[in-house]
């Protein structure tokens, strides 16, 4: 056989409680690959509090240290903090929150903890809604989406909140986009986050079959689609927020294939369907343009 | 050596003399020095600490928790509102058994916006598992602190240390300050037996179900009721070292008291100098200082009142559809054990001044046993 | 497997939560309603080839630089894969499954380069010994009777080949031109075969006039007929016997053999077939003008299509609709052909529309020389008493070459018709299969699994599109100058390119994304292969979908 591409050691355990083709459960795989075992994970309420599995027992062979919901970047500022103090300076303190535990509940604590660089890796896997407590809408669901508490023709409204500019606006020396679909190019961005110091926030694209109303084999299509369909692009922020690199080499798929492969979505009409994909193109053109002007920010040329 | 300082700075002395590695904390007037003091001891260098200087409350606690889950000592400080926003990371680190100390400087809650002192907000955290020294004088404020590390590292619970806004927080007294090199022997440093190790990984807090949720709660309780030895040892080792003790409750002129006045925090030495002025005048009064509220000390509050003829409970709090706190908790140590009549007192709440007279008044009230209403006096309110 | 915890006591437990063990005592298996498995198809190209070659695994070794483990591979279903390299119709591009996506893999190209290699390391053929006492002769020394005798003597049988020629090979030889098929290739492949194990040549043994069949059937435990078509079929054209007028195959035979030929400026081929098509290609080379005139369509024309391509390319003209007519010729000079226009009518037994004469309608042409090639047949007199006959072929029955006699086998243009060297070499390959099988007692083998897949069954995003990497050749003028090799073959680097094109269609060829995407770690990954773990697999299918190639089949639990 081939040298694998993707490292061998496993520092995730089968037996874990995640759905059928959990997105969220390649992910953490993926990254702990990147991390190795010198990584203490901090984990707010969010779907992975329940697949990590029942005490007395852990679907993951590295320290994880539970914590509440908003509280993420907080427990893994201090957790940092409490592990140099006590000479323990190599550990990587990673926050593993779910999108409502990062754009909406945790974003605070996240602002904080980037504004003041802590040395930790924050990664947000993003399923899109609240799928701990069953599918209730969170700023990082997109438009749109039915969820629970956007059900009917209150479908969402709202697009999904800018979050790489968020934290790009904290001038922190690492943001990245990636996509479970895509795990080389991820482990390689986890592998660059683990050498960097300050806050690195990294964001995972992660399908949730349940909550998407997907059938689960298709996770990691619908999260190749979403990088193809430029729902989610691939995108790289470096130099304290002001580079950025938008990844463009892939053949573009449809929108449209994209959204009705989801229960979610399938309540779109076509004039719908097509202002979704507007806003998706917008989007696209603003982060384009982000990439353009990066070379002309203010403060690059020192 | 002694200082005049604050019992805000006493705070901070008694975290300096602690060796706390990793302090969190955010800024709450009437605690504020707390926090600046104790930034200043780790930007000069004076303490060998972490400071995270935290965007809320609640990111203080929580890192806090991260910081004590690591294996470090960990101190916050607050008050009245922040104490609220952490309410969720209170319970948090009792479940996680992180010996966490925290100061809270009792102020009244809003609305309306009030920074004076009452002991609603600490009070309302009184059933999270934390244990609570309510303290009356800025010594006590320092020495409680280098207690309360001991007491929390070894019942593996976090301690909350009480002191009124202004009364103390502002108050300055002389301090005998503590240095850490005559503490460290009494308070060697923090090394846990589980804590986020690498080369030892395990998963802490994650779900666990109705069969084993309810032992990991007896197992707080129990060490709730362990603490009262430890904190008893712990405060006679100290005052065997440093020449000073405060026990679980203080007692004032008790043995021969008719009438016991049951006080916490500054009001206690307000209330002992009234004492000794109705003693003066041949009244057999006494006071009793709860000074540990939890656990609550059952037995020594019901060995002294179990004697006195009437006993009064002064409450700077109020449980609304309920009593003063500390006169449901006295009530409730002495039912079927014996029959002397209890009474509650609400006054000060919001920062009022609790003078010597209107505890005087309190005390004639009681005494004569005149237009009283059996639960709730309220004194000083304008009706 | 882990084990599960369970506390008796308070006094057993951690004071707080706190993992003492990992979850794998949690059979997640149990969740699953459908269920994974690695099941393997058949390449769709291994279907659409003729000597069923295992394409997707020789194409796979070489993806991992095993190239003898490449060529042997090969070896096991074709012995010359440097000629059918060349001039193989190639019918598995047709079926490549990367046709439908962008273009079909070139597989001729690859097996072409395989051969080469096999020929350039004569190390590679390790000469198998005589192991049975059981002799087998061949009769012809085309690709059929090749093929036979070197499966045979793999297999330690001895064999004579009886060949009617002074050399072996047949068509290739006399039919295919070697701007195709160079002669030192074709001479290396023959004689790579030959001394591949125990194999006597006797040339100059025709089979009727040397030697008997029936004398054959008795001094050997086995007999293959491989003879071919040696007879032209005549046009059946007053005055097609003359000056000026010549059998394609003839024509070939003197170009091959090295004969200086002058067919004139201006010369017509009549035959729509490979042969019609090397007459033409050969006559360009000679200098003239030449229009193929041909009684159907373009699409109807029996040639390969990349001939008919080569020979637009060299300036051949086409006429269709047309047959000849009528011929006059003076003493000397050009010929006058007049030709009859044809349409098409009703389809004809092999499903092609046949042509009728399209009314009066005819055009003449001026030739000097007209070339026929409306196709060969066999010499029916050498077999023809002893055997079952169809028409003037050996009557075979299924696919191994069985005659009505119990001993002779037969395979090949002699049995089938005009085909190809790959359905010849298949023929060969399979009539000493079953030739060996009856000698040994071997029981038949199980019938194989053929489930194969298609474009629907491969996850192209893994794929980039991309286009068929073209052998290089010379430039038009040179390969028109003589009888050098268009093609001069893929370079490492190319053969490389071309290679990891392959899909590896319905065959694992550990790409590991199996493993990668499992979110439940139950896939493991071992030494040479994966392995479900189906205590733990919660049959999510993601594997199934991310498997780029459809190596992976799924089934209903409890069924
Ligand atoms: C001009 C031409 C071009 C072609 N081009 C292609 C091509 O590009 N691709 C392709 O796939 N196919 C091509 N074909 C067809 C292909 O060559 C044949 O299908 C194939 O060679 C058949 O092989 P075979 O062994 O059955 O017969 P042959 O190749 O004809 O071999 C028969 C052998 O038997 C010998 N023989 C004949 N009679 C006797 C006898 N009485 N006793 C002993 N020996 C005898 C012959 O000398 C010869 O060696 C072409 C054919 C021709 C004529
Ligand atoms: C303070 C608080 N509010 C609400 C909850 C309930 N809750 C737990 S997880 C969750 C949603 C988590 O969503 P997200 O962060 O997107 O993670 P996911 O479950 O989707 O993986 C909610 C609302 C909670 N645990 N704490
Ligand atoms: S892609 Fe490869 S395996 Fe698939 S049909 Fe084509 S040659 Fe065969
Ligand atoms: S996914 Fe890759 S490794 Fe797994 S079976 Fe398919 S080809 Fe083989
Ligand atoms: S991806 Fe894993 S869990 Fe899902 S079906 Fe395949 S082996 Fe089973
Ligand atoms: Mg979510």
């Amino acid at each position: 056989m081939n040298a694998p591409k993707i490292p061998l050691p496993e520092l995730m355990t089968s037996g874990h409680l995640a759905c059928q083709g959990c997105g969220a459960t390649q992910a953490m795989r993926f990254a702990l690959k990147a991390l190795g075992p010198r990584t203490a994970l901090v984990l707010p309420a969010c779907c992975w509090s329940v697949i990590d599995g029942p005490f007395p027992h852990s679907s993951l062979k590295v320290p994880i240290l539970h914590t509440a919901f908003e509280a993420a970047a907080s427990t893994a500022s201090g957790l940092k903090a409490g592990l140099e103090m006590r000479g323990d300076t190599e550990t990587v303190v990673m926050a593993w929150a779910g999108d409502g535990g990062t754009f909406d509940i945790g974003i605070q604590a996240l602002s904080g903890a980037a504004e003041r660089n802590e040395d930790i890796i924050y990664c947000c896997y993003d399923n899109e809604a609240y799928m701990n407590t069953g599918i209730q809408r969170s700023s990082s669901t997109p438009i749109g989406a039915w969820t629970t508490t956007t059900p009917g023709v209150h479908w969402k409204k709202r697009p999904k909140k800018k979050m790489i500019d968020i934290m790009a606006a904290h001038s922190i020396p690492y943001i990245a986009t990636a996509s479970v679909a895509y795990p080389n190019d991820l482990i390689e961005k986890f592998r660059k986050a683990r050498e960097i110091k300050g806050t690195r926030f990294l964001h995972v694209f992660a399908p949730c079959p349940t909550g998407w109303k997907l059938a689960p084999e298709l996770s990691v299509s619908m999260a190749r689609q979403a990088v193809t369909s430029k729902v989610f692009p691939l995108v790289e922020v470096t130099d304290n927020g002001r580079t950025w690199k938008v990844w463009k080499d892939f053949e573009p798929t449809p929108v449209k294939d994209y959204c009705m492969a989801q229960g979610r979505f399938r309540h779109l009409s076509e004039d719908e369907l097509r202002l979704v994909a507007e806003g998706i193109e917008e989007n696209w053109q603003y982060l384009l343009s982000r990439e353009a002007g990066s070379a002309f920010v203010p403060g690059l040329q020192h | 050596m002694k200082k005049v300082i604050m019992g805000n700075h006493a705070v901070s002395y008694g975290v300096r003399a602690s060796d706390v590695k990793v302090i969190s904390a955010y800024p709450i007037t009437p605690q504020t020095q707390v926090v600046e003091l104790l930034s200043e001891m780790c930007a000069n260098g004076e303490l060998d600490a972490k400071f995270i200087a935290v965007e809320s409350e609640h990111s203080a606690l929580t890192a806090c928790v991260g910081a004590s889950a690591a294996g470090s000592r960990t101190f916050t400080a607050t008050s009245s509102q922040g104490l609220l926003l952490m309410h969720e990371i209170i319970h948090w680190a009792v479940g996680a058994r992180l010996p966490i100390v925290m100061s809270n400087v009792n102020r009244a809650v809003g609305p309306p916006w009030s920074i004076w002192t009452d002991q609603n907000d600490s009070l309302s955290q009184r059933d999270t598992g934390w244990l609570q020294i309510y303290c009356e004088s800025n010594q006590e404020v320092q020495d409680t602190i280098v207690q309360a590390f001991k007491i929390a590292e070894t019942v593996m619970l976090p301690v909350m240390i009480v002191l009124d806004a202004f009364f103390l927080s502002h108050t300055f007294e002389i301090v005998d300050i503590l240095e850490p090199e005559a503490v460290r022997p009494f308070l060697p440093p923090y090394r846990p037996a589980r804590k986020i190790d690498t080369a030892d990984p395990h998963s802490f807090g994650n779900l666990a179900g109705p069969g084993e949720y309810f032992e990991l709660r007896y197992m707080i309780e129990k060490a709730m009721e362990d603490s009262r030895a430890v904190i008893e040892r712990t405060d006679r080792e100290f005052e065997e070292r440093f020449g000073r003790g405060y026990g679980i409750v203080k007692p004032y002129r008790c043995d021969d008291a008719d009438y016991v006045l049951v006080t916490s925090g500054t009001v206690a030495s307000t209330t002992r100098a009234v004492v000794d002025a109705m003693r003066a005048e041949g009244i057999k009064i006494g006071s009793l200082k709860v000074r540990v509220f939890r656990p609550f000390p059952f037995d020594e509050v019901r060995e002294v009142l179990s004697k006195a003829k009437k006993v009064g409970v002064i409450d700077r709090n109020i449980s609304f559809g309920h009593h003063g706190i500390f006169y449901q908790e006295v009530k409730s140590a002495l039912y079927g054990r014996t029959n002397v009549p209890v009474t509650g007192f609400i006054t000060g709440l919001g920062g009022r001044d609790v003078t010597p007279a209107v505890i005087r008044g309190i005390a004639e009230k009681l005494i004569a046993g005149t237009n009283l209403e059996p639960d709730i006096n309220w004194i000083g309110v304008k009706i | 497997m882990g084990e599960k915890i369970t506390f008796k006591s308070y006094k057993e437990m951690p004071i707080c939560a706190m993992s003492g063990a990992d979850m794998t005592y949690n059979l997640t298996g149990s969740w699953r309603n459908v269920r994974p498995y690695y099941d393997f198809k058949v390449s769709p190209c291994r279907l659409g080839c003729p000597a069923m070659e295992n394409i997707q695994r020789y194409i796979f070794l070489l993806t991992q630089e095993k190239y003898e483990e490449a060529w042997r591979e090969l070896m096991e279903a074709n012995p010359m894969p440097s000629v059918t390299g060349r001039v193989c119709f190639h019918p598995c591009m047709e079926k490549c499954t990367r046709k439908d996506f962008d273009q079909a893999i070139n597989i001729p190209a690859i097996e072409r380069s395989i051969g080469d290699r096999g020929l350039d390391n004569p190390g590679w053929m390790k000469k198998a010994p005589a192991t049975k006492k059981e002799t087998v002769a061949v009769v012809g020394g085309g690709p059929a009777g090749l093929s036979a005798a070197y499966y045979l003597a793999r297999r330690g049988y001895p064999v004579t080949i009886f060949e009617a020629d002074a050399v072996l090979g047949g068509t290739l030889r006399w039919g295919i031109p070697e701007y195709r098929l160079p002669n030192d290739v074709l001479d290396r492949v023959v004689a790579q075969i030959v001394g591949s194990g125990p194999i006597t040549v006797k040339t100059g043994a025709a089979l009727g006039r040397d030697v008997d069949l029936a004398k054959l059937e008795k001094e050997f435990a086995a007999v293959f007929v491989g003879v071919g078509l040696s007879r032209s079929r005549p046009l059946g054209v007053a005055g097609e016997e003359g000056r000026g007028i010549e059998r394609g195959l003839d024509f070939l035979r003197r170009v091959n053999g090295g004969e200086p030929v002058n067919p004139g400026r201006s010369v017509a081929v009549v035959g729509g077939g490979n042969t019609a098509m090397d007459v033409a290609r050969c006559a360009r080379r000679a200098g003239a003008e030449v229009t193929v005139v041909y009684r159907r369509t373009m699409n109807e024309m029996p040639a390969i299509k990349d001939e008919i391509e080569e020979a637009e390319h060299e300036g051949v003209r086409f006429r269709f609709l047309a047959a000849p007519k009528s011929i006059e010729r003076g003493a000397s000079g050009p010929l006058t052909v007049v030709f009859q226009q044809m349409k098409l009518g009703d389809p004809d037994e092999s499903g092609r529309r046949r042509p009728v004469p399209d009314g009066d309608a005819t055009f003449t042409l001026s030739v000097n020389t007209m070339f026929t090639a409306i196709g060969e047949e066999a010499d029916a007199a050498p077999f023809g008493k002893l055997l079952e006959c169809d028409g003037n072929l050996i009557a075979t029955k299924g696919e191994w070459g069985e005659t009505s006699r119990k001993k002779i086998f037969a395979g090949g243009d002699v049995a089938t018709g005009a085909a190809s060297v790959v359905e010849a070499v298949a023929a060969g390959r399979k009539a000493a299969e079953r030739i060996s099988r009856m000698l040994s007692g071997e029981p038949e083998p199980a019938a194989e699994e053929t489930g194969t897949i298609s474009i629907e069954n491969i996850n192209t995003a893994y794929f980039t599109k991309g286009k068929r990497l073209l052998v290089p050749r010379i430039p038009l003028d040179e390969a028109l100058a003589g009888y050098r090799e268009i093609h001069t073959g893929y370079d490492d680097r190319m053969l490389r390119r071309e290679a990891d094109r392959c899909f590896s269609c319905g065959v694992c060829n550990f790409c590991d994304n199996c493993w990668v995407f499992c979110p439940d770690v139950a896939v493991r990954r071992l030494e040479a292969e994966y392995e479900f773990d189906y205590d733990f697999c919660k049959g999510c299918l993601v594997c199934v979908i991310e498997c780029p190639r459809c190596a992976i089949s799924t089934r209903e639990e409890g069924k």
